[in-house]
């Protein structure tokens, strides 16, 4: 009887043990509104905000498949990699590509989706940049324009690197939607954007003042798989979310979650 | 002792020695195939696990995704208004942008016009909204090629894994031959190793066990065919070495039984051996109601002559009284010198009256035989002789009545027979 109270015990301190994990978990948001709100009470009106909710349901299953407590942090692209790599955040959620630079700093879970990045302008500035080019206008051609990009992002690194050489300006944001409200008053002639992204926030425009411009690239790191961001040394913890990717990819969870905010699910 | 012929012999641990390192050789050698087969089996299932279903799943997510473009693209044609046709354009360029489209030229190449081609259509229907019904047999040529593709590529993923599973079956072919091959190479080994024990060393025991068990001094020595086996080969020559040692044994035996039996000077049995045999003929005389009869003999005046000639003398007649009664009595009649110049007589089969003609007849042979004596002398002595019956009493009961019988002789005047009276 002593020992049946003995191993109950230990079941309980395990599970209690297990019960007792708090992670912290940051959240991408597009739009600056969004930013310290809890996923549920982030207004749909908000640009983005069906982005918001897919990444925020996925942090929450996957917290859930990992029998962790979650705290969620709402926060921009350029708070997550350092916050998880300073150990402020132990999960990161913003759709990371790999880089090497990134791989330096922080760990890699596996896949959740395949992405591109894809130009985005106005029709005006399309044809502007059309006639001053001499040619259709696309991400490869684009020479003396301001575009804007997500600060921290990989287009932001790309544009970088590319700005001197092809006379570009560079225009950092916070949030995607500043990246839109940037070419809404002309701040900007283009907004280079993960596609996914891009698409949730021009098809939710009403007046339809934006266009996508050129091929969708995914050449020179702005394109491949999306991850989320862990503690380099936290093996368990990456371990724990992969084991969870890979159960709710195989039991259809995540594409129910993609379809409930997108119409189409792209694998 | 090992001839030149032993060396050249092979010895049974030798042998099985050879036998084994061949079969491990070839055993080995087959195992190895095997192993690498089953290695080859491994590596293409590992190929398909981790390769080839990847890829073929990630051709399978680029038809499905043509299929969302190709179906975007129909939701385009079917929209009912300016802002349907733009989400279904928007939609449209949100497949035509995924990487997995990107990667693929065809599909690519396809995605791209698709985009172009539905842009144009939308810039025009914004004009003209009847341009949609006019372009829409264009765009169902555009749909079939999408769905040719798509057809293309779902069967370019499928056969990715033919070549794997091609090359999986022909080596499980290759291996299921070997096996067999291995099956009957061990079956082969083993009736080979039957024959072979049963050949040169189950047959050759069984030879010499045989041998062994009706090995006998009146036998002749076993013979052997030529062993092929050294330990065998030993075991046979060790089985004729017991043979002549039985042999020679078996003389010895004989030799010693005669000296434990015989009496040195005159080659008769002793007074032992006669006892015994005395006892054995007439126990099987009275058990089967036959006569037998028994008789002490003693040589007159014998101290006399010894006395008189010397022992040597003595001897002598012992001597040609021995060889006389050799020579007279019956093959089955025992006689034995049973004490000094005293012999003792057991006559099977033969009443006291028969005994009485033997001995009589043998009295007078003797007491007119001369003998010569060592110093040349020519001597003839006489016997006296005591008969008695053994038909109903022991051999003691009957010598003891016939040595009375022996007195009465003497005390009469000797060279005679006197023949006991009958038991009361």
């Amino acid at each position: 009887m002593n020992s049946i109270r003995a191993l109950a015990l230990i079941a309980a301190l395990f599970s209690g043990l297990l019960q007792a994990a708090e992670l912290k978990v940051a959240v991408l948001v597009q739009d600056p509104a969004q930013i310290s709100m809890q996923g549920k009470l982030i207004p749909s009106s908000t640009p983005g905000a069906d982005l918001v909710a897919v990444t925020d349901e996925l942090a929450r299953e996957i917290c859930r498949r990992i029998h962790a407590h979650c705290a969620f942090y709402y926060v921009r692209l350029a708070e997550i990699l350092p916050g998880v790599e300073a150990g402020r955040f132990d999960l990161g959620f913003g759709n990371f590509l790999r880089a090497p630079e990134r791989e330096k700093r922080v760990a890699f879970s596996d896949a959740l989706f395949r992405s591109s990045s894809r130009l985005i302008g106005t029709p005006a500035n399309v044809r502007a940049y059309t006639t001053k080019l001499a040619q259709p206008v696309n991400l490869a051609n684009l020479r003396g324009a301001r575009v804007a990009a997500l600060d921290g992002s990989r287009q932001q690194a790309y544009l970088d690197r590319n700005a001197s050489e092809r006379a570009l300006t560079v225009v950092a944001t916070s949030t995607t939607a500043e990246a839109l409200d940037l070419l809404r008053n002309d701040s900007a002639d283009f907004a280079l954007l993960p596609i996914r992204t891009g698409y949730a926030l021009i098809s939710r425009d009403k007046a339809q003042r934006f266009v996508f411009v050129g091929p969708a690239v995914t050449a020179h790191g702005l394109g491949d798989t999306a991850h989320i961001v862990l503690e380099k040394q936290n093996n368990a913890l990456r371990r724990a979310a992969n084991k969870a990717i890979a159960e709710i990819k195989a039991d259809g969870t995540f594409q129910r979650i993609m379809y409930r905010h997108f119409p189409v699910f792209l694998d | 002792m090992t001839t030149e012929d032993d060396r050249h012999r092979p010895s049974a641990g030798k042998a099985f020695v050879v036998l084994a390192s061949v079969f491990a050789l070839l055993f080995g050698a087959v195992v190895t195939l095997l192993a690498f087969d089953q290695y080859r089996v491994l590596a293409a299932a590992t190929r398909l696990q981790h390769e080839t279903v990847p890829e073929i799943i990630r051709y399978q997510r680029l038809a499905r995704n043509l299929d969302q473009l190709n179906h975007e693209g129909e939701r385009f044609f079917s929209s009912h208004s300016a802002e349907e046709r733009q989400q279904a354009l928007f939609l449209v360029m949100l497949v035509a942008s995924h990487p997995s489209i990107l990667e693929h030229p065809q599909a690519a190449a396809m995605a791209r016009d698709t985009e172009n081609y539905l842009g144009e259509i939308n810039q025009l229907a914004a004009r003209d909204p009847s341009a949609l019904r006019a372009r829409y047999p264009e765009w169902q040529r555009i749909s079939q090629r999408m769905h040719l593709l798509v057809d293309d590529i779902s069967v370019e993923g499928a056969n990715l894994a033919t070549a794997d599973l091609d090359d999986m079956a022909g080596t499980m072919r290759t291996a299921r031959f070997k096996l067999l091959g291995a099956l009957a190479l061990v079956g082969g080994f083993i009736l080979l190793l039957i024959a072979l024990l049963r050949q040169h060393l189950i047959r050759p025991l069984q030879r010499i066990d045989h041998a062994l068990s009706s090995l006998d001094v009146e036998q002749p020595a076993p013979q052997f065919p030529d062993a092929s086996l050294a330990e065998i080969h030993a075991v046979e020559e060790a089985t004729g070495r017991l043979h002549k040692a039985m042999i020679s044994n078996e003389a010895a035996r004989r030799e010693l039984e005669l000296l434990a039996n015989r009496d040195g000077l005159t080659g008769l049995i002793n007074r032992r051996h006669f006892m015994v045999g005395a006892e054995a003929e007439i126990r099987r005389a009275q058990r089967y109601g036959r006569p037998i009869a028994v008789a002490l003999g003693d040589l007159d005046s014998f101290k006399r002559l010894n006395d008189t000639h010397g022992h040597g003398a003595g001897d002598v007649v012992l001597r040609t009284f021995a060889g006389l009664l050799t020579d007279s009595v019956r093959q089955s009649d025992l006689v034995c010198r049973y004490g000094g110049e005293e012999f003792a007589f057991l006559f099977p089969e033969s009443s006291v009256e028969q005994a009485h003609i033997l001995v009589e007849r043998f009295r007078q042979r003797f007491a007119e035989h001369d003998i010569r004596l060592p110093d040349g002398v020519l001597v003839r002595v006489t016997l006296s002789i005591g008969l008695a019956d053994a038909s109903h009493c022991p051999l003691e009961i009957a010598l003891q009545r016939a040595d009375y019988a022996l007195y009465e002789a003497k005390r009469l005047g000797r060279n005679r027979i006197v023949v006991a009276a009958e038991a009361d």
